[in-house]
């Protein structure tokens, strides 16, 4: 599995994720467990950024389902992250209003001056990036992204997208101001 | 409280009727700030913070409460304001530093500058009415009727609004089979993309010999620029629920499903919320208000893959496997989630029925034209003067769409084309903006209504880089389960790309016409059987973007890309 099969497991997360587990997945039966998987690997990642390898044997465990089955759906499904982000988790929306805005301009400046293409985290480990071959929702601001889940940057050309991510970084991780916007 | 009988049903209505009534009478303030996925975006929290700081301190006597998203996306953050010196206000582009002058003038009983129009039929002084405004007088709001006017967190206020009357109406007064005669007289055809009539394959659900049956809802909406289905869940998800309820009353199923696309977290959010409140109040359950009839609703989410939103596919999914689709028959109807007798709709679809219950099919038959009745959402992105979700009457021009409700092209913008369909039609142009919006009226022109989006594009856009924009979508999101779809995009990206590179030739437009016809011909579902269809278009529309990149025939050949070959053979 390309992760860390290293990373040092840390007991309070461990009890988050069994927690969230515990008391937000209770299925019936074999079914509606399967039904949760996908479920539930989302519920981790929005806990803890990504899917850890130990937390996809949780989720295994707790639902009775093989964890081939769970690394299956981990690399067929874009959503998920099975390496840690950097400090920044930067989603890039290339929906098709954010590409006639100039959204390819700001990929190749990721490329190009960041040296990061989509899925990939800055050397200095300040920011992940992951494109969305979707749509945010909020295509009156396209080109737009969205950082750590919250807060947006829209109307862009490179030198605001520079902009944005200096921003993002010179505020610091996101776990020193919950209330970043 | 639980309810277990009609009669509390119809007592909740009075009350819900009475505490909502009051919200707009005008006795007190009420503040109704749109919270939703996009205004979120632009800051509608801090509004509502610097707000909800203001009232607490004292500064108005106010009501503050949350509304969802109205659709017009362009004046976000937005508030309603009403009380007892004017009519509801509607103001446009509310930061949290626009609060404590908004604050003052609302204190004085004065309307403040930045109105963008009244609720009412008459202006208010120099405020016009909204309904003036073509993007809201030019719509024809039925799913969207209560969308930014009440709290989706509130399913009392969903009820005072008419809520719940077609669940009701279905349960006491009409057999199944009559619910699924209304759906068909109403010809609600399907919206999410096909345009298959949904009254037909709820008969067919229903007749089906093989128990349990289930509902599904697909809300999966991985489309690059669509965005309906989250935002009416988001602002109204009663509606959505109530419309699987009564699928599952007239399907004969127990239980319904909600799929939701995994990163649409605040409508699946309130989607999961909405269900909870059902239950309290024994909507959904055992012994449905004492009806002896069982129903529940499950919620599940995806993982970002475009490919879910196919049925087969999107059944996988929820069953925790890779979704990629098979082959059909049997059809879901016959062998769906867990090889039981499934029907899958649309959200819009789905949300379509309660009104069509309440008010009956004849009614909602009259709406659109002939053969696509209702109403559709829509979605434009792109160069124009306002950008949001509106709700069209079916066979509505799209120029008067463009040029009337979204205020047409930005200032100096010049239209060069309109992408339909997603990412599985062509461009119009121009000259073809008169064309109707409905199922059938822009399949002649390779266009298609799909699920109502629309990506306006202008001369900066160049052709031949956005057909291979639509192009590499549709291969980074084929399953690669069948052969012509997993080698013939690559190939044809990697053709459009030998042309941007200056290296095309003028046979490769045939070449691309090769593939493109075995990847529509061979390909196992609808999103290999379309995937080439934008660039075929793009290349009909704008065949000189691309022959302006062509390299002189009498120079030498080059290389032909390696998976060309593979998908040509
Ligand atoms: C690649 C692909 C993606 C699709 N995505 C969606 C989607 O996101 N939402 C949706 O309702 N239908 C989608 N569809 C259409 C569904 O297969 C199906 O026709 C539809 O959900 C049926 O509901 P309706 O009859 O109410 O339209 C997609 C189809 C294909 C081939
Ligand atoms: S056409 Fe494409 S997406 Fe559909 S099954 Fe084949 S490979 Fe998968
Ligand atoms: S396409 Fe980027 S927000 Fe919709």
């Amino acid at each position: 599995m390309a992760q860390d099969v290293d990373t040092a497991v840390n007991a309070a997360d461990t009890d988050r994720v069994r927690a969230l587990l515990r008391d937000n997945f209770q299925p019936q039966d074999h079914e509606e467990a399967q039904e949760l998987i996908l479920g539930a690997l989302q519920d981790v990642q929005h806990l803890l950024g990504w899917v850890p390898l130990w937390a996809t044997r949780l989720v295994a465990e707790h639902l009775g389902v093989s964890e081939n089955r769970i690394y299956g759906l981990l690399t067929f499904y874009a959503d998920f992250r099975t390496s840690q982000p950097g400090h920044h988790f930067m989603l890039l929306c290339h929906g098709t209003a954010c590409f006639v805005g100039g959204s390819q301009n700001l990929i190749n400046e990721l490329r190009d001056h960041y040296g990061i293409a989509d899925s990939e985290t800055t050397s200095d480990g300040e920011l992940t990036v992951q494109v969305v071959n979707g749509c945010l929702g909020v295509c009156d601001l396209a080109p737009v992204i969205q950082f750590d889940h919250q807060n947006y940057y829209g109307k862009l050309d490179v030198e605001k997208f520079n902009e944005a991510i200096a921003e993002v970084i010179r505020q610091g991780p996101v776990e020193n101001h919950h209330e970043a916007h | 409280m639980k309810l277990t009988n009609r009669s509390q049903f119809d007592q909740l209505v009075t009350t819900a009727t009475d505490a909502f009534s009051q919200l707009s009478d005008g006795t007190k303030w009420v503040i109704s700030v749109g919270m939703s996925e996009c205004s979120f975006a632009k800051g509608a929290k801090d509004t509502f913070q610097a707000l909800n700081l203001g009232i607490t301190m004292g500064k108005v006597d106010a009501t503050l409460r949350q509304v969802g998203c109205g659709g017009w996306c362009w004046a976000e953050p937005f508030i309603t304001v009403s009380g007892p010196a004017h009519p509801p206000i509607i103001y446009a582009n509310v930061n949290a530093d626009d609060v404590p002058e908004l604050m003052q003038s609302i204190q004085h009983g004065q309307p403040h500058g930045s109105a963008l129009g009244v609720i009412a039929d008459q202006p208010f002084g120099d405020i016009p009415s909204i309904f003036d405004d073509p993007f809201f007088g030019k719509q024809r709001r039925i799913l969207l009727r209560e969308c930014g006017f009440i709290d989706p967190y509130s399913i009392e206020e969903y009820i005072a609004n008419g809520g719940y009357s077609a669940w009701t109406k279905a349960l006491f007064d009409m057999s199944p089979e009559e619910v699924i005669e209304e759906v068909k007289t109403a010809n609600v055809r399907g919206r999410g993309g096909a345009g298959f009539p949904a009254g037909i394959k709820w008969e067919s659900g229903r007749r089906t010999q093989a128990w349990p049956k289930y509902v599904a809802c697909n809300s999966h909406e991985g489309e690059p620029n669509v965005y309906k289905d989250r935002r009416l869940i988001e602002s109204n998800p009663h509606l959505v629920l109530e419309g699987i309820m009564l699928g599952c009353y007239g399907v004969g199923a127990e239980r319904g499903y909600n799929y939701v696309g995994g990163e649409h977290i605040l409508a699946v959010e309130r989607f999961k919320h909405a269900v909870a409140q059902a239950y309290e109040y024994g909507l959904l359950g055992e012994n449905v208000l004492g009806t002896g009839l069982t129903f529940d609703v499950r919620t599940r989410v995806g993982g970002g893959a475009y490919i879910c939103g196919e049925g087969s596919a999107m059944m996988y999914s929820i069953m925790g496997e890779r979704g990629q689709p098979r082959t059909k028959p049997p059809r879901s109807v016959e062998e769906g989630l867990w090889r039981r007798p499934t029907v899958l709709n649309n959200t819009e679809t789905l949300a379509s029925v309660p009104s069509i219950i309440r008010n009956g099919g004849e009614w909602f038959a009259g709406i659109g034209n002939e053969k696509s009745t209702g109403t559709k959402l829509i979605t434009m992105q792109g160069p124009l003067a306002r950008l949001g979700l509106v709700e069209i009457e079916m066979g509505a021009s799209l120029r008067e769409v463009i040029f009337d409700m979204y205020g047409g092209m930005a200032e100096g913008k010049v239209l060069k084309g309109v992408q339909t369909g997603g990412v599985s039609a062509g461009p119009l142009v121009e000259s073809q903006l008169d064309v109707g919006l409905d199922f059938d009226s822009m399949k002649p022109l390779n266009g298609m209504l799909g699920s109502g989006g629309f990506v306006i594009f202008d001369e900066s856009v160049d052709a031949v880089e956005f057909a291979r924009y639509l192009m590499a979508f549709n291969r980074y999101e084929s399953c690669s389960k069948c052969t012509p779809c997993r080698l013939g995009n690559p190939a044809l990206v990697e053709i459009v790309d030998r042309i941007l590179n200056g290296n095309g030739r003028m046979s490769d437009l045939d070449l691309i016409e090769r593939t493109a016809n075995h990847v529509i011909g061979l390909s196992l579902c609808g999103l290999g059987q379309v995937a080439p269809v934008p660039l075929q278009g793009m290349i009909e529309h704008f065949r000189a973007d691309f022959e302006s990149k062509m390299v002189n025939e009498t120079s030498a050949p080059p290389r032909e890309p390696m998976l060309v070959h593979a998908a040509d053979d």
